[in-house]
């Protein structure tokens, strides 16, 4: 397998993987933590595409730091949400602040 | 030197893996953030590997420095119970969902990365910091700002939720 091969592949480990704990926490913080992996897959394939194609080097890099520019614009709002959340129902368990009836 | 690579890479990826299982099934959401940063380093690894010093040391910053913090905060300010707060069994529904959306990425895409490599080189190229700096202040400078912009609204954004109001109980 070609090294491109590989490092799509370690970056769909992390995808695969941040999907199963999306769907598998219960709570707001452990989502949060799945979002960051999945995150850093989509980091990690973006550079390696950028890197071993030898088309555009610079791009991939630069979107790979904007990436982390977002995921830190997303754990900021995601923390403040959990403040609230935890405040106003005392819980942050999905099951707990899902309050729409259907 | 090629052999010292693939090392390298299985390495990583092992930790990756590790990581990344233990972030999303530990029971103690502190535990799962020690994953986290695990699987946060590797990347970081995987970065130098690819011959993008500047993308690993902002892993390092970023998300290592910055991140975890936050979501350390988060699990603090949660107030969660002790002795971990996913305990609670899960209904067959959510084990059968769980398993679909953990299978049907994987094979699907891994199928199609297989079956259709991209084209590749064997050498990562290489890229001076000072090429990424003014790539950064020339074609891209559009996203840069928007980027600032983004932060600075979601910080504003984020201070405006938390904040309590004086007076209301």
């Amino acid at each position: 397998m070609s090294p491109l091969t590989l490092f799509q592949l370690a970056a769909l480990i992390l995808l695969a993987i941040g999907m199963y704990g999306l769907v598998w926490r219960k709570s707001l913080v452990g989502m949060l933590i799945s979002v960051e992996l999945m995150l850093n897959g989509a980091g990690l394939s973006i550079v390696a595409a950028a890197q071993l194609s030898g088309k555009e080097p610079a791009l991939g890099q630069l979107g790979t730091l904007l990436v982390m520019g977002l995921a830190a614009a997303e754990a900021t709002l995601v923390l403040a949400i959990v403040v609230v959340v935890s405040k106003r129902f005392k819980s942050i368990e999905t099951d707990a602040v899902s309050e729409l009836k259907g | 030197m090629a052999i010292l690579a693939k090392v390298a890479f299985f390495f990583y990826t092992l930790i990756i893996l590790a990581g990344a299982w233990w972030a999303v099934t530990a029971q103690s959401l502190v535990r799962a953030l020690v994953g986290l940063i695990a699987t946060l380093f590797a990347v970081a690894g995987m970065y130098l590997l690819l011959a993008a010093p500047l993308v690993a040391f902002m892993q390092l910053l970023i998300y290592v420095g910055a991140v975890s913090v936050l979501i350390l905060l988060a699990i603090m300010l949660a107030r969660a119970p002790a002795g971990g707060e996913e305990q609670d069994p899960r209904q067959p529904r959510q084990y059968v969902n769980a398993l679909l959306v953990l299978c049907a990425p994987a094979f699907a895409l891994s199928w199609v990365i297989i079956k259709h490599p991209p084209v590749s080189r064997l050498t990562p190229s290489e890229l001076p910091a000072e090429a990424l700096g003014k790539a950064l202040m020339g074609p891209y400078s559009l996203a840069f700002e928007l980027i600032s912009v983004a932060l600075l609204v979601a910080m504003a954004g984020a201070v405006l939720l938390a904040f309590e109001k004086r007076g209301k109980k």
